[in-house]
């Protein structure tokens, strides 16, 4: 069982910060999203894991060794990184016969893998040839190579056919149950929203929130009143998030509903409704990323906890 | 994962592409021309007096410094195109020591290099041997000879193929990379030579030629060592280079 594990991982590209105190840890047995806006981090942040990348300060490891240190890290971990990391002359076959001698996998895998993946009828063409969706195919044919306990996968749904689609999150859900530990960027939250158990979000290199996805959809409570404004200004200014939501009600997250409830009749507005609210990952992605800038001057967020656009825990 | 699995899979890259099959047809077409050469050319006098002798012989068929050229092509194309194509990145997650990720890489390019470079000196020998019965002169040079001139074409081909190949790690750019090659081996040399007229000995077109038994400037044992230097030093370069850089 591996857990991977951020902890304080701090990346540098010149003046820029692309991760910035970065902590959190992804358990075995569960799927794991990782969402961001583009630019976020994500890639970085996995690089840092897999050693392709050094941290300037930090470190990551994977069930607490360093991959450079793992004795047999292809058979560990699988990954898909770079979408387009073929030699486009070269056949899909051979890719993944590379892979199998440089980590001393049995050839036999190949022939399984490339049925797995629906790739035997063109695993003899090169690669130059292929879709995104047969690339993306040949990637995750490469990740399993090893039959690997960890995924690292960024990104393995771009470009693949619906039934690709579902392939891999059958083939993602089985390697969960079965105590893997995969650990997946998307961009398709729609489709993290349907495979994954928890998520991991980040923005400007910052852990912005993490938990069980179940959960974090919870965090948030409707709220009618007959004074919007005044209610908007009284939670933002203690703190709090205010959207609205699809039927016009306001949407607060940062407080529980007794603390919204102190708060309004404190300054005397009146309350018509008082309800938890299950938000779409979507509506919670935008409202976790918006871009004002702020999570980048507050302080780091903590492991298990889910901080708003102005760093309070919640 | 050990050096020899490494090794396995980066000579199966090399193989699995059309760059070695393609410098090797090169080859062939190399060793055709020197058999015109022999068969057709003659000099000013109309004599073939320009292969009377063993030493003529084994000038024009010394192999050495055009092998060093040609394999320095290939380790820099094959190289800067694993960065350009990103495949580095399955490389170094199947070896994340990447000292000895970049060691197999090397001793693969260096193994091809030398095969590429004997192969084309062994074209030569024969193309010539073949040519040589339509001059008055049979094919002179002593087995001794010949086993020189491949040995020195196989230890210039590798020497080349890692020049190449430790320039491609510093610069990961094929464009790039052959353009260093190329001055690595056309423009610093000579110049060097003229400010310094005592590095003249020790440029690769000397040296290969003291290798092959061609030249007399320094000793071989030195002409060997200052030729090796000329593949450590990139290849040192490249792997400081590899270490220092994240592989993006």
């Amino acid at each position: 069982m591996y857990a991977l594990e951020f902890e304080n991982v701090t990346k540098r590209y010149g003046h820029e910060v692309v991760l910035d105190d970065l902590t959190f840890i992804v358990r075995p047995g569960v799927v794991t999203g990782f969402l961001g806006p583009n630019g976020a981090g994500k890639s970085t942040a996995m690089k840092i894991l897999l050693d392709l990348a050094k941290a300037e300060r930090g470190h990551a490891t994977i069930g607490g060794t360093r991959y450079r240190e793992m004795p047999d890290p292809a058979g560990a971990v699988g990954v898909v990184l770079e979408p387009n990391a073929f030699h486009p002359g070269r056949s899909g076959r051979n890719h993944l016969r590379i892979l199998a001698d440089g980590a001393g996998i049995d050839p036999g895998r190949i022939t399984e893998l490339l049925e797995a993946v629906e790739l035997t009828q063109a695993a003899d063409r090169h690669v130059g040839g292929y879709s995104l969706g047969m690339r993306q195919r040949l990637g995750l044919a490469a990740a399993l190579l090893g039959d690997p306990p960890v995924l690292v996968l960024d990104e393995p749904g771009n470009g693949l056919d619906p039934q690709g689609i579902h392939w891999l999150r059958d083939l993602l859900r089985e390697r969960a149950a079965a105590g893997g530990t995969v650990f997946v960027s998307s961009h398709l939250l729609a489709e993290v929203e349907h495979l994954a158990d928890e998520i991991v979000v980040i923005n400007h290199g910052r852990l912005v929130t993490t938990g069980a996805l179940s959960t974090l959809q919870k965090i948030g409570t409707a709220v009618r009143t007959d004074a919007p404004d005044r209610l908007t200004q009284l939670v933002s200014a203690a703190g709090g998030t205010v959207d609205t939501g699809v039927e016009g009600e306001l949407v607060v997250r940062g407080f529980g509903m007794a603390e919204i409830g102190d708060l309004a009749c404190a300054a005397g507005i009146a309350l018509h409704e008082l309800a938890p609210q299950a938000g779409s990952l979507e509506e919670l992605f935008i409202a976790w990323t918006h871009d004002d800038n702020s999570t980048a001057e507050d302080g780091p967020a903590e492991v298990g906890a889910r901080t708003d656009k102005q760093g309070a825990l919640l | 994962m050990t050096m020899p699995m490494l090794l396995r899979g980066e000579i199966r890259k090399i193989t699995t592409t059309k760059l070695p099959w393609t410098f090797l047809a090169v080859l062939v077409v190399i060793a055709a021309l020197n058999a015109a050469i022999v068969a057709f050319g003659t000099e000013a006098d109309g004599s073939k007096a320009f292969v009377a002798t063993a030493a003529d012989q084994q000038s024009l068929m010394a192999f050495a410094f055009n092998a060093m050229m040609g394999t320095s092509l290939f380790g820099a194309i094959a190289v800067a195109r694993e960065y350009g194509h990103d495949t580095v990145v399955p490389m170094f997650l199947t070896s994340p020591n990447r000292t000895r990720a970049v060691l197999a890489q090397l001793a693969a390019i260096l193994l091809a290099g030398a095969a590429l470079a004997a192969a084309g000196q062994a074209l030569i020998i024969a193309a010539v041997a073949t040519a040589l019965p339509q001059t008055p002169y049979g094919f002179l040079m002593s087995p001794g000879d010949v086993v020189q001139l491949l040995a020195s074409a196989t230890l210039a081909g590798a020497v080349g193929a890692v020049l190449g190949a430790g320039l491609a790690a510093v610069i990961r750019n094929v464009g790039g990379a052959v353009t260093a090659a190329l001055l690595a081996l056309f423009v610093i040399p000579p110049l060097a030579a003229q400010l310094i007229s005592s590095a003249g000995s020790w440029i690769p077109t000397t040296l290969s030629g003291v290798i092959a038994g061609v030249g007399t400037d320094v000793s071989l044992w030195a002409a060997l060592m200052a030729f090796v230097a000329w593949a450590v030093i990139p290849a040192a370069a490249g792997l400081i280079a590899v270490h220092r850089r994240d592989v993006t």
